[in-house]
């Protein structure tokens, strides 16, 4: 399998405190990874560092063998969602959406309509962004991830906010996008949407990662793992 | 070439998408205009008691050719600019799809425009308080005269001079100044953005403050005195301020126009384009390690 992102030696400090101990990892395609562990574990930091957002005190990251922050600032072919996405508040989800969209100019107003759809939210809705529920506003961010049709997706706490109803919604969404062979990186707080949506979760304790669930090879069986929800 | 422009461009527009409805940028125009009316107070309350007109550029030309009314107002823009490095929870999405140097050239572009657009409303402010007393030709007011060759205009502490009436018409002049202005304040505010993006927010203000500080510090009297000069080496040490303060620079008044050693006009503008120029790349160079923190736009 193909090693689509791959983390090497990854530090970073903030002031006193080293909120990531030479993590060391390589995220395959056309798999799901979840990403558990406590606040302020460094799940948030290790994500942005690999969308090149933070520079890491040492280390490097390689998306599609493009070293981050040396052949590329931000990974090329990704979508992302990291904390709660902001919008333009006083402008529709649409209008929103096509503002980014046109950065890319890769797709037009019937597939960013198709994305809005998709993510169970209506594309002609007039409402302004700002006076969406958080439920709302983060099934937009979802939209905006993945209406350009990423290859990867780097999703923190995606399912913040969203009804039950919602998180099937989005769970099927995300298992889809699997089937579509999407390395798809997900932290969560949710046991439920860990266990229903990974093939590896990996653990994320004091700065230091590690894997501790791998469906991969015990397919078929519930994936066992201790400590790592709150 | 041309994707990448359009992408800097979009950028740039961004983050004015946020001032619809932005008590902030409301309050600075609020307060620019109030700014505007204190400063011209006193010139049109002397056209109003000497029953003269003026022309419709002068109220914005005795002004702000002053160096306090340009400090005055650049200062306002600390305001405007309060959330710079403009970073919302909406650029993750904006970053992902762009580059480091589409982003901050996006910014720095803003900050032109945005600049633009706040001295625009300045000049206009200004024509509109004197609008009643004023007339649009290009020629000097009996304002203006009285001003310039009489001591009154000293007494107004207003830089009325024979210098400016003798060398150029109204919207010369106010060309002059507002170009002058204009590459004062984006000489500042880059300061601020490198300082910004290199040691965070505090430093940016701190930059500012010392930017401004050393030129009203510097001034002629403060050196004369400091260095304890004789009285004929006074308009020495004012050329030198002249050269080395950039508030001086951007004084209309404290140029060269032809008989004195002062910087002439054309000196000033490279010297600023130079340090924007510079300024630029250096804000692009830091921004290669800049770590960005997000945070919410939603109410």
């Amino acid at each position: 399998m193909r090693s689509v992102i791959k983390v090497e030696n990854l530090s970073l400090s903030f002031g006193d405190e080293q909120v990531l101990k030479e993590v060391s990892y390589e995220f395959n395609e056309g798999l799901i990874y979840g990403i558990v562990g406590n606040n302020g574990s460094g799940k948030t930091v290790l994500m942005k560092c690999i969308c090149g957002f933070l520079i890491p005190d040492d280390g490097k990251v390689f998306v599609n063998y493009k070293q981050i922050g040396k052949d590329a600032d931000f990974p090329e072919d990704a979508g992302i969602i990291i904390e709660t996405p902001g919008f333009l508040p006083n402008m529709t989800g649409m209008t929103n959406l096509e503002i980014l969209a046109s950065l890319r100019g890769k797709i037009g107003k019937e597939t960013i309509r198709e994305a809005i759809l998709k993510v169970g939210l209506d594309p002609k809705l007039k409402k302004h962004v700002g006076k969406y529920s958080l439920g709302m506003r983060q099934r937009l961010g979802i939209a905006q991830a993945i209406m350009e049709d990423p290859a990867i997706l780097i999703l923190d706490e995606p399912f913040n906010g969203l009804d039950k109803k919602g998180v099937i919604q989005m769970h099927q969404l995300i298992l889809e996008l699997k089937s579509q062979k999407k390395t798809i990186l997900l932290s969560s707080h949710s046991q439920n949407d860990i266990d229903v949506l990974c093939d590896i979760v990996c653990e994320m304790d004091a700065g230091m990662m590690h894997c501790i669930v791998d469906r991969t090879k015990e397919k078929g069986e519930k994936p066992v793992y201790e400590g790592a929800m709150p | 070439m041309f994707k990448k422009l359009r992408m800097v461009m979009e950028a740039a527009f961004y983050n004015f998408r946020f001032w619809k409805g932005n008590a902030r940028i409301m309050a600075v125009f609020i307060l620019s205009f109030i700014l505007c009316f204190l400063l011209t107070d006193k010139i049109v309350v002397f056209a109003k008691a000497h029953e003269t007109t003026m022309q419709l550029m002068e109220a914005f030309i005795w002004t702000f050719g002053d160096s306090n009314s340009i400090l005055l107002s650049s200062l306002l823009l600390l305001l405007l600019y309060a959330d710079m490095p403009f970073i919302t929870g909406a650029t993750p999405f904006f970053l992902v799809r762009a580059s480091r140097k589409t982003w901050v050239l996006g910014q720095l572009v803003y900050i032109i425009l945005s600049t633009g657009i706040y001295l625009l409303f300045t000049l206009i402010s200004t024509c509109l308080l004197c609008a009643p007393y004023s007339f649009t030709k290009n020629i000097w007011s009996q304002t203006a005269a009285i001003l310039a060759y009489s001591e009154e205009g000293k007494a107004l502490v207003l830089p009325a001079s024979v210098k400016t009436l003798e060398m150029s018409r109204p919207y010369q002049s106010m060309m002059s100044i507002f170009m002058l202005m204009m590459l004062y304040v984006l000489t500042m505010v880059f300061i601020m953005m490198v300082f910004n993006i290199w040691k965070g927010t505090v430093a940016g203000v701190l930059s500012v403050l010392v930017f401004s500080s050393y030129g009203v510090l510097l001034n002629p009297e403060h050196l004369q005195k400091l260095l304890k000069l004789p009285e004929e080496f006074y308009y020495k040490a004012k050329v030198f301020i002249g050269w080395i303060s950039p508030l001086n620079h951007a004084t209309y008044y404290m140029h060269n126009f032809g008989y004195d050693k002062l910087p002439t006009l054309r000196q000033t503008v490279f010297i600023f384009i130079g340090s924007i120029v510079f300024l630029t790349l250096l804000t692009m160079r830091v921004t290669k390690k800049f770590s960005f923190v997000f945070r919410g736009t939603e109410s």
